[in-house]
């Protein structure tokens, strides 16, 4: 070994014995094998044996004289196949791609001067006293090798994942499952407590589904709408996207609703109404006092006899009779939202509406018409709904959408586009959850809800990658494209302002980890993690919406009433509300509400 | 061409310690993976290859580190390093208390990358700021600045006046008994730039700075040097990457005599009336852009401004990155005589 090649083992002057020694002081004097990864560099993020630093130099300087001009493009589409951590095979790796002659590679003795790298004693580090630095780099070879081997484990399993969404894609089932095989093993090889591991782990068995479908019963739509509604809840405790949707979207309907006495909100997903006691609290505090408030909420029947809405309705009612504001709410009970009627409603003349979708509206879109495709779409369940919605002349309509585009022609780009998404999102589960509260107790309930949150994103991943047709509802698309369609529909984005962005920010610092970020974005706002953004908020209104005129399918009840209906039952109504209070009468004959009949199709999966 | 970049190499070769040269010439691959000729980054490639650490709230050698939203109206992060608390069992919540009772420095860092790369998080730049924490009992703030092409001029000094201002308004942060803010700037490369127009502003606002450190500070201008020619393509570094990321800062249609690129420039603007803190430039003696810097340190003088020059006549660009020469245990005792000097007596009016 020359001597330049000695000095540089990448010692640090205080391992040494003694000050002219530190040249010997190299890993074979430690004892440990001669595979030591490199200190230095490790200090820069690259795991490197010291004894390849010069075969990596020579390698670096090939791979440049390779990719001299234009190169420089075709390159960067190779670069993300390897893991850059490990610049040993990084740079053999990007090498055998780019110069596959080998008449490029490893010639060590192709110029006299090519290895010569400075002469050390030139070189040599003074003593200093400052010997604190020296335990920078005692970290233990055996701990770097598992990190950094886990990393490109990691980074395998992602290419492995993509290439194999990419031959289901293509409609190859055996290189498919192959490939699904071989992602298994490199599954194992990963933790898959959190990050990436964590994610892929789900992809992998959305695909297994995929490829290999379970039979029809054993489907059975992925749980009970009693079960959904446990797993949004956990989502809503874990991370902020819900709250900031509710907060977002009560802000405008609270500003919309200014100067009106009665108003009607239409929730497109009532769950367990976690966004109204907000609301019905800010009302109660308004200059002037509460208008009468009327909140209809849609969501699927209850299988089992109980009728969910109403029970929530009833909670609302009792919260808004503690603060005396006057409530009545009506629950409308429908498997699908395109078989929501606006009658259903009975928006009354004089009234101000506002219609809430949180993380509804994507469910109405179809699929999209190929780039190359002639014709447009048929129509949509999104024009129809959309149509009615501005039918009903709605002071605001709110809508919060995930911010991503998991509804590309392309499965194979839905495949890729949702994995970064999930990704991020589960850091910021992850990230939020460590970073939002140090009280040990807390910890282990986090954990649970953290948990179940997971589970809820699971479904989400699940229908994307699983299912097509009418059973694939998770069909998100960013704002820009919401913005054009409701744009089409006839609505007017009305701007969020600076008030509810500087609200939100500091919603976030109230219940949430460092990462989260809002961004307003025209007048919409979004909320991110870190600097992707994962869910945006909008508002919206008619373009004439200024006189509330009845809506036009509107009918007389009382026969044909599909839904429940339930008044607080205060004595100071106005006369608005006579046939509300009738139409509690009528429900108490009616029994337990009826539902919507399903007409849609189950779920179901379609195979490669 | 193959023959001159040989050439070029072997010179390279010849100065340039071996875990120096495959440090940087990793560095300059990757990056020209990333600029396109269009003006457009590959930022997604860029953040893929940048290798990154956590924050680490468990001192390793004596620091730990952890990340905080400065300003929440433009998500800006910056990572805090600091000495350890000295009860390893107390809450997290001791990391917001002073590291001494004694006055200690803070150091406002901006890491380096032409404006384009790199982050707060980078490992070089967490090795760095750990360093000077060990190095000047510092609390080191490390912007995560708004990067170009994406956020250009003057994105990036916003966010260092946003980190200062911040700094000055937690009362952790102050020591002695006068509780003042002790804050020292201090970047390399583009990092330098930014403390340099950070300094300014806070001498225009009247916020007390006790010191510039300025490590190979990015500065350029219309005009080709005489070091530009010379070096160029020679380390590491070209006057067309040079071109590209200043274009890719500075406001569409300007040109590199705009103030943010050479500030003592035809457009540039006078300090003298300004109380604009000490500095300590540090220039590496294979830089290309030395002629800048050097001309940075006669406008400084000409100004009136106290600065030292520190010039290494062998080191490269990126010679502070691996602690593996004279140069960088030199300068890292500059740097300390420097805080340690300027902290009992915060600099000028």
């Amino acid at each position: 070994m020359s001597s330049s090649f000695r000095s540089d083992m990448g010692t640090d002057p205080y391992d040494s014995v003694g000050d002219d020694r530190w040249i010997i002081a190299s890993a074979s004097d430690r004892g440990s094998s001669r595979g030591e990864i490199d200190s230095l560099l490790h200090g820069a993020g690259y795991r490197v044996r010291s004894t390849d630093l010069r075969h990596v130099a020579i390698g670096l300087e090939q791979l440049e004289s390779t990719m001299v001009g234009h190169q420089c493009v075709a390159s960067s589409a190779e670069a993300i196949h390897y893991n850059p951590s490990d610049l040993t095979a990084w740079v053999d790796s990007m090498l055998s791609e780019l110069a596959p002659d080998p008449h490029l590679l490893r010639h060590p003795q192709s110029t006299a001067t090519a290895n010569t790298w400075a002469d050390p004693t030139q070189q040599r580090p003074s003593l200093h006293r400052l010997e604190n630095h020296h335990q920078h780099r005692n970290v233990p070879a055996v701990s770097l090798q598992s990190m950094d081997e886990e990393e490109d484990a990691a980074i395998r399993l992602v290419h492995l994942l993509v290439s194999c969404a990419d031959s289901v894609q293509r409609g190859d089932s055996e290189m498919a499952g192959s490939l699904l095989d071989q992602t298994r093993l490199a599954l194992a090889r990963v933790n898959t407590g959190f990050g990436i591991g964590k994610v892929a782990g789900y992809f992998v068995d959305a695909l297994c589904r995929r490829l290999y479908p379970p039979p029809p019963s054993a489907t059975g739509g992925g749980g009970s709408a009693a079960n959904l509604e446990i797993l949004y809840h956990h989502f809503y405790e874990a991370c902020p996207y819900i709250k900031f949707a509710h907060f977002t979207a009560n802000q405008a309907i609270l500003e919309a609703f200014q100067g009106h006495d009665r108003v009607h909100v239409v929730d497109f997903n009532l769950m367990h109404g976690l966004q109204w006691p907000a609301l019905i609290q800010a009302l109660a505090l308004r200059p002037g006092g509460p208008p009468l408030l009327r909140l209809t909420g849609i969501g699927a029947p209850s299988p089992d006899g109980r009728d969910a809405l109403r029970e929530v309705g009833l909670r609302l009612a009792e919260l808004a009779r503690s603060v005396q504001v006057r409530f009545a709410f009506r629950g409308v009970a429908a498997t699908r939202l395109e078989h929501v009627r606006p009658w259903m409603f009975q928006v009354a003349p004089g009234e101000a509406v506002a219609v809430n979708t949180v993380l509804q509206l994507h469910r109405l879109l179809g699929d999209r018409a190929s780039p190359e495709g002639s014709d447009a779409a048929a129509a949509e369940p999104i024009d129809t709904v959309l149509e009615w919605i501005v039918g009903l002349k709605p002071k605001i309509v709110t809508v919060v959408e995930q911010e991503a585009d998991h509804n590309k022609p392309s499965f194979l780009d839905r495949f890729t586009e949702a994995l970064f998404y999930y990704s991020t999102m589960f850091d910021s589960l992850e990230g939020g959850r460590v970073g939002g509260s140090h009280r040990g107790g807390q910890q282990q309930q986090q954990t649970v809800v953290a948990a179940v949150a997971e589970a809820y994103l699971q479904r989400e991943m699940c229908n994307i990658v699983c299912f097509e047709g009418a059973a694939r509802v998770e069909r998100h698309e960013p704002l820009a494209r919401w913005r054009d369609r409701l744009g089409r529909a006839g609505l007017r984005a009305v701007h969020l302002g600076s008030n509810a962005f500087k609200q939100a920010s500091m919603l976030l610092t109230l219940f949430s980890g460092e990462g989260y970020c809002v961004e307003e974005v025209a007048g919409c706002l979004t909320l991110g993690w870190h600097s992707r953004p994962l869910i945006s908020a909008s508002a919206w209104r008619a373009d004439d919406a200024d006189d509330a005129s009845p809506p036009r399918d509107h009918q007389t009840l009382v026969l044909q009433d599909h839904s429940s209906s339930i008044t607080s039952g205060s004595n100071n109504v106005v006369d608005g509300d006579d046939h509300l209070h009738q139409h509690s009468v009528m429900r108490s004959h009616m029994g337990s509400s009826d539902r919507i009949n399903d007409t849609g199709s189950g779920s179901s999966c379609s195979r490669v | 061409m193959a023959g001159s970049n040989e050439v070029n190499s072997n010179e390279s070769k010849m100065v340039v310690p071996l875990h120096t040269w495959v440090l940087i010439s990793n560095f300059k691959l990757a990056y020209n993976m990333l600029r396109r000729p269009d003006g457009t980054f590959d930022r997604h490639l860029a953040e893929f290859l940048d290798r990154k650490v956590p924050a680490n709230a468990s001192p390793v050698n004596g620091v730990v580190s952890f990340d905080v939203v400065i300003d929440r109206t433009n998500n800006l992060l910056a990572r805090i390093y600091r000495p350890a608390p000295p009860n390893p069992t107390t809450p997290l919540a001791d990391l917001h208390r002073p590291p001494s009772p004694d006055p200690f420095p803070v150091i406002i860092f901006f890491h380096g990358g032409s404006f384009a790369h790199s982050s707060s998080n980078t490992a070089i730049y967490d090795s760095l700021c750990r360093r000077f924490v060990s190095l000047c009992g510092a609390v080191v703030i490390s912007v995560d600045y708004r990067r170009s092409p994406e956020y250009r001029y003057p994105c990036a000094y916003d966010d260092g006046w946003a980190a200062l201002k911040w700094a000055s308004t937690e009362p952790w942060l102050h020591s002695g008994k006068d509780a003042k803010l002790r804050v020292f700037l201090c970047g390399d490369s583009s990092g330098g730039n930014i403390a340099h127009h950070v300094a300014v502003k806070a001498a225009e606002s009247g916020i007390e700075v006790s010191g510039n450190i300025l490590l190979n500070p990015m500065f350029g201008g219309n005009h080709r040097t005489e070091s530009e020619k010379r070096l160029d393509g020679k380390y590491f570094v070209t006057i067309q990457d040079r071109d590209w990321y200043w274009k890719a800062y500075l406001p569409e249609g300007a040109d590199r005599d705009h103030p943010a690129c050479n500030p003592f420039g035809p457009n540039g603007m006078k300090l003298e009336e300004l109380p604009f803190t000490k500095s300590l430039v540090i220039v590496a003696g294979l830089d290309l852009v030395q002629d800048w810097q050097l001309a940075y340190t006669e406008g400084l003088k000409k100004a009136g401004k106290e600065v030292k020059l520190v010039y290494r006549e062998q080191a490269t660009i990126g010679f502070y990155l691996l602690p593996n020469t004279d140069h960088f245990y030199e300068v890292m005792e500059e740097i300390r005589n420097f805080v340690t000097c300027n902290l009992k007596q915060p600099a000028n009016i």
